[in-house]
């Protein structure tokens, strides 16, 4: 048994759930005990996958959403089934629904980034890399072919595409080029690895003497990237010998939950002041100095701007009856972004 | 899908549980059976809802099967699909009843709706009762000539299903041969994915039985059926490619060339979103380029970034995968990562397993160039507040330094981890440096002046309490307190509740005392007497064995107890690369995740189908029969040997021409006393063939690599080493000349005294028929360990014979 296969197919039948139940929790499960089994019918039988596509699933068993109800009462029917087979399992674009039809064309492109980095408490950077999805959200009418290139291709350290994307022209001239599944779906992920700058920065100061520790974080921009950045916050664990902690900040709000969890929530740098926190530990009984250190999570989120550098160059759009309206967006969050004390 | 069998948790207050309400759902049942009032559908499927839900959460409601199949006649097809689970679920406890259901489901099977009866048959081959299958070969041998292909894609599934129920069943309505020419003739790629895996597994599990179904199982990976395949390979779903590429895997192509065509056909896949698409790639890749030494390293190239990628993207259980693979990789070309490792750094937020990985590769990929900056990352995490985070990486600090790389540098943080005075700290660290110490006795000097500084009241962990002691008795001579401390500790025997402390305690005293009789001796004596009240029987049997050693003879006791000794070069937990190897064999399975080879967590019935790698315990069960009939038939096949027929004695002339040894004339110096090894010489056969040697053999290593994985032990030995042997083993290099005069070559060697492992082979004179041999020689103990795979399995007798008379005139019987 390949663990991967394991692994991804229940991924995947999460994310079907999900989808259908607009989350994914036990009662949620419960509630819809019927719809759960007719969709795992669908993806596995006597432990084979089958289809997994959302958009398949979607034409053979209908979500229990508010349209379908509304119609079934307008048109008295009520199954969430539909009568016939869909054509999709037939076509050749499996991931594509048999033939969609939209009053308004609309195809967005969104790339967003996590920054996962690792910094020293001297503010060296230990390491930094970027994860990236470029993800696509398509509503166009008939069979569209789509062609997406970018300004910068080469700086993209590993790529992986969504089945519906043509590897020759990517191999030749690393341009993206498919046939869109309808609806929200990811198109391409990617790394970028080996980044110099990071946005933020914190500086954090911990100086221990005769049973108690001084604690001062300051945050601060490093290369201000040009666009605000936003819900700046910091957690970290309090070391377990730490008896009591008194914490205050000049912006922003701390608190302290009970499995000694601190979190600090800045949301923006303000401009007249940079913000800091300080306060001071008090250690056990018994200890003199403290001999671990917390690790700080940053987290943060700059809308606007990609933080690796790529750039969408431009999408072509074949294949369609009317001019559609093409939207790009930009974002980039911290994923696993720490500091070391 | 079965929903889960009956569990007690507690329902939502929604779902009461209770008689009643059963009772009250089969009277409502009962009502709407019969009605065909408009809106009946409706009710029905609240109630069904119910049913199912309680069904679902554990509640027993198998009572009402006769009213569910009553409310089975409907054209909804939501009931019907409740209908179809409730009936699935049940009708193993029910058999009885489920004979009831044939009819609707068989009726359904015959709608005008694909859907319906695609459901249908799914639900039909789902009952899993045994005296129903007779019903099931109807349907489904409509249903595989169904115009539908989603109805044939179940029907497939379902012949599988029924081979499960009856195999002979399945078998006699020659289900198989019809699932063989959809497989090869359907226009869908998912009817063809769900025959590929049906006929796989069908014809696994025949093949015991059936001479047929193994050469069927062979013929799926031909050539033909396996190009078709890869043509297209584009069209089948992801879990379908999976699927198709582990079947690739199998498949040897006849040239490069071929396996060229194959990688550049497949290398997008590399690039799919689906990991499991990626890994199985992978393996394919790896498979075909083994013989291909350039090539195999290109792949790893080639491979590192779609890996590391999958590592960093998607669930902390697919990372964990994923680095499992890499893990592997990583031992077999550490240099290769050797770069990379900053992506084996460990985030804080990561589950524990992933980060423990995490560290094991750090470990691997350390080097000259990086051993530096991994060590300096970790010891960030050995202060870190994740206590058994701190302790694994205290340990791969450890293990880093046991590989040799600028052990200098790492001796002082692993000095400093002492000075922390962090108990869990300081205990990891004192079992490290007992193990450093074992390797490198040259650090002593360093090590032993902070380990003096420890107190020994503030380890209490018994591993780690135990190397301190260890060290004591072993450095008595430099750590001035040592017989203080141990005579403190001594006069604590009471309390000290874990026994290996005690056995450390009572050797590192004698050790001691040897070294500084005057200081020791109340201790030694005081040691004695509580190990021989001691309730442990190890203790106190040791402190007898003490005691009475001493009594005896002083300095005997003292080459017993404190013999000089060599350091350690390698530890015997290390995993062996044979196991090793066959883990790589297993490639994508969860052998890696395990770390161990299939047959270890497996049973025999459970492997997995195509299975090449031999298995041990048919194998030892072969030598043990032919052990038992040695000592008759020996003498038998010497006595033949003299009787030689003149063309092999011509064969022989003409390779001793050569500056050979003939063959044959070796079975007469057995004759003269040089010696067979009666105690495991296998019989040969009672009238072995010639066989002479080409002296010239050529064989790459690759080929051979791949030989040995796919060929069967023919046969496994043990002989011993004589003295003479063992000191001509000084160099190697004189047991690989010698046995190249007789026409056996070396293609491998290596290992540190007192283990050695050699690999050889031979061909055939007259044709290409190839011998290969695994030869592992134990200096210590004096023992050879042979094993020897052919490609002409009757002939590796003959063979083995030769190739023992070979060894013993250098010494090993």
């Amino acid at each position: 048994m390949p663990p991967l296969m394991g692994i991804e197919f229940l991924c995947r039948v999460a994310d079907v759930l999900a989808d259908y139940l607009g989350g994914l929790n036990e009662d949620q499960i419960k509630d819809n005990f019927v719809i759960v089994y007719e969709l795992l019918d669908e993806m596995i039988d006597n432990g084979f996958p089958l289809t997994t596509e959302p958009n398949i699933l979607r034409e053979m068993i209908a979500a229990p959403n508010i349209v379908s109800k509304m119609l079934s009462v307008v048109t008295g029917n009520s199954s969430n089934v539909n009568e016939t087979l869909p054509a999709a399992t037939a076509l050749c674009v499996p991931w594509r629904t048999s033939d969609p039809k939209y009053a308004n064309n609309e195809v967005y492109v969104d790339l967003v980034e996590e920054m996962d980095a690792i910094i020293n408490r001297d503010g060296t950077l230990v390491k930094c890399e970027i994860y990236g999805e470029v993800q696509v959200n398509s509503h166009l009418s008939g069979l569209p072919d789509l062609t997406l290139s970018f300004a910068n291709p080469s700086i993209l350290d590993d790529v992986r595409f969504h089945p519906c994307v043509r590897y020759r022209p990517w191999e030749s001239h690393q341009i993206l080029s498919f046939v869109p599944p309808d609806g929200q779906f990811r198109l391409m992920s990617y790394r970028v690895k080996k980044l110099k700058s990071i946005p933020l920065y914190l500086k954090p100061q911990l100086t221990s003497d005769a049973g108690t520790c001084r604690l001062s974080l300051l945050v601060g921009m490093r290369n201000d990237p040009g666009k605000t950045i936003d819900s700046i916050d910091v957690q970290f664990q309090l070391p377990p010998c730490i008896s009591n902690a008194d914490l205050s900040s000049n912006c922003g709000t701390v608190n302290i939950l009970s499995n000694k969890t601190c979190s600090w929530i800045i949301g923006r740098i303000p401009k007249d002041k940079a913000p800091s926190l300080s306060g001071t530990l008090v250690l056990e009984s018994g200890l003199q100095r403290l001999h671990v250190f917390p690790t700080f999570q940053l987290r943060f989120r700059i809308m606007g701007i990609a933080l690796s550098g790529l750039q969408i160059d431009k999408l072509d759009l074949k294949n369609l009856p009317h001019r559609p309206y093409k939207g790009f967006r930009a974002l980039t969050r911290a994923g696993h972004y720490e500091v070391r004390a | 899908m079965a929903p889960p069998a009956q569990s007690q948790r507690s329902p939502s207050p929604s779902q009461p549980s209770g008689k009643g309400e059963v009772s009250d759902l089969k009277s409502q049942l009962r009502q709407l059976a019969g009605s065909r009032a408009p809106g009946v559908d409706d009710s029905k499927r609240d109630l069904f809802k119910k049913v199912i839900s309680y069904m679902t959460v554990g509640i027993d409601v198998s009572s009402v099967f006769g009213e569910m199949v009553m409310c089975s006649a409907t054209s909804d097809i939501v009931l019907k699909k409740m209908c179809y689970l409730y009936v699935g679920n049940y009708a193993k406890v029910n058999p009885d009843l489920a004979l009831l259901t044939i009819n609707f489901l068989q009726r359904d099977c015959k709608d005008e709706d694909p859907m319906i009866r695609g459901l249908a048959l799914r639900s039909l081959c789902s009952l899993r009762v045994a005296n129903l299958v007779e019903y099931l070969v109807g349907p489904l041998g409509s249903s595989l000539k169904d115009s539908n292909s989603y109805v044939r894609m179940v029907a497939v599934i379902g012949v599988l299903k029924l081979y499960h129920i009856s195999a002979a069943t399945c078998i006699d309505a020659d289900f198989p041969a019809m699932l063989k020419h959809l497989l090869l003739n359907d226009p869908d790629t998912q009817v063809i994915a769900n025959c590929l895996a049906t006929l796989q597994e069908i014809w696994t599990l025949e093949a015991s039985i059936s001479e047929e179904a193994s050469r069927e199982r062979e013929a799926l990976i031909s050539k033909p059926i396996i190009y078709y395949f890869l043509n297209r390979m584009k069209e089948f779903s992801e879990w379908a490619q999976s699927l198709v590429l582990e079947l690739v895997a199998k498949y040897v192509p006849s040239d490069s060339n071929e396996i060229f065509d194959i990688m550049n056909l497949l290398e997008d896949r590399l690039q799919h979103a689906n990991g499991a698409v990626v890994l199985a790639t992978i393996k394919l890749f790896l498979q075909l380029t083994l013989s291909m030494t350039d090539v195999h390293q290109q792949v790893y190239e080639r491979i590192k970034a779609p890996l590391l990628t999958l590592v960093s993207s998607g669930s902390p259980e697919q990372s964990f995968a994923v680095l499992s693979h890499l893990h592997l990789l990583v031992m077999r070309a550490p240099i290769l990562f050797s770069s990379d490792y900053k992506h084996f750094y460990c985030q804080y937020n990561e589950p524990f397993y992933v980060k423990k990985l995490k560290l094991e590769m750090l470990t691997a990929v350390a080097n000259e160039s990086n051993t530096y900056e991994i060590v300096t990352e970790l010891c960030e995490y050995a202060a870190n507040v994740d206590i058994p985070m701190a302790r694994e990486s205290i340990r791969a600090v450890g293990k880093i330094a046991l590989q040799q790389y600028d052990v200098n540098a790492i001796v002082d943080r692993l000095l400093q981890f002492l000075e922390m005075e962090k108990d869990y700290v300081t205990a990891e660290t004192l079992v490290l440096v007992k193990d450093l110490l074992r390797k490198y006795p040259q650090w002593s000097q360093d090590c032993i002046a902070v380990v003096g500084n420890i107190s020994s009241n503030n380890v209490q962990e018994p591993k780690a309490k135990a190397a301190l002691i260890w060290m004591l008795g072993e450095y008595s001579q430099d750590m001035h307190d040592a017989p203080y401390i141990l005579e403190s500790l001594i006069e604590n025997w009471e309390d000290e509740h874990s026994s290996e402390v005690r056995l450390h305690l009572l050797t590192a005293v004698m050790k001691c005392f040897f070294k500084r009789p005057p200081e020791t001796q109340k201790a030694l004596g005081d040691a004695l007497a509580a190990g021989l009240a001691d309730f442990h029987q190890d203790v106190h049997d040791r402190a007898l064995l003490y005691y009475r050693l001493l009594q005896y003879n002083v300095t005997v006791a003292e080459r017993v107890v404190n013999p000089p000794k060599q350091a350690v070069s390698v530890f015997a937990d290390t995993q062996s690369s044979e196991i090793k190897d066959r883990i790589f064999d297993e490639f994508n399975s969860l052998s890696v995740v395990y770390q161990k080879p299939s047959y270890m967590f497996t049973d025999k019935e459970h492997r997995g189908p195509f299975e090449f790698s031999d298995e041990l315990g048919n194998l030892s069960i072969g030598v043990d029969a032919a052990d038992t009939v040695v000592p008759a038939q020996q003498v038998d096949a010497n006595d033949k040997d003299l009787l030689l027929s003149t063309s092999e004695k011509e064969d022989g002339r003409a390779l001793s021409s050569n500056g050979h040894m003939p063959a044959a004339s070796l079975a007469i110096d057995d004759l003269l006393g040089l010696g067979l090894s009666v105690t495991a010489a296998p019989a040969p056969a009672p009238s072995p063939p010639s066989l002479s040697l080409n002296p010239k053999a050529v064989l790459d290593p690759g080929t051979f690599q791949q030989k040995w994985r796919q060929l069967p032990i023919s046969l496994t030995q043990e002989f011993s080493v004589s003295p003479q042997g063992i000191a001509a083993l000084i160099s190697p290099q004189a047991l690989l000349r010698h046995m190249q005069g007789d026409s056996v070559h070396c293609i491998a060697s290596g290992g540190q005294s007192p283990n050695f492992k050699f690999f050889f082979f031979a061909q055939k004179a007259e044709e290409s028929s190839n011998f290969l041999v695994e030869c592992i020689i134990n200096t210590s103990t004096a023992k050879a360990h042979v094993k020897i795979k052919a490609d002409d399995q009757s002939m590796s007798q003959t063979f083995s014979t030769l190739f023992q008379s070979a060894l013993s005139k250098f010494g090993v019987q």
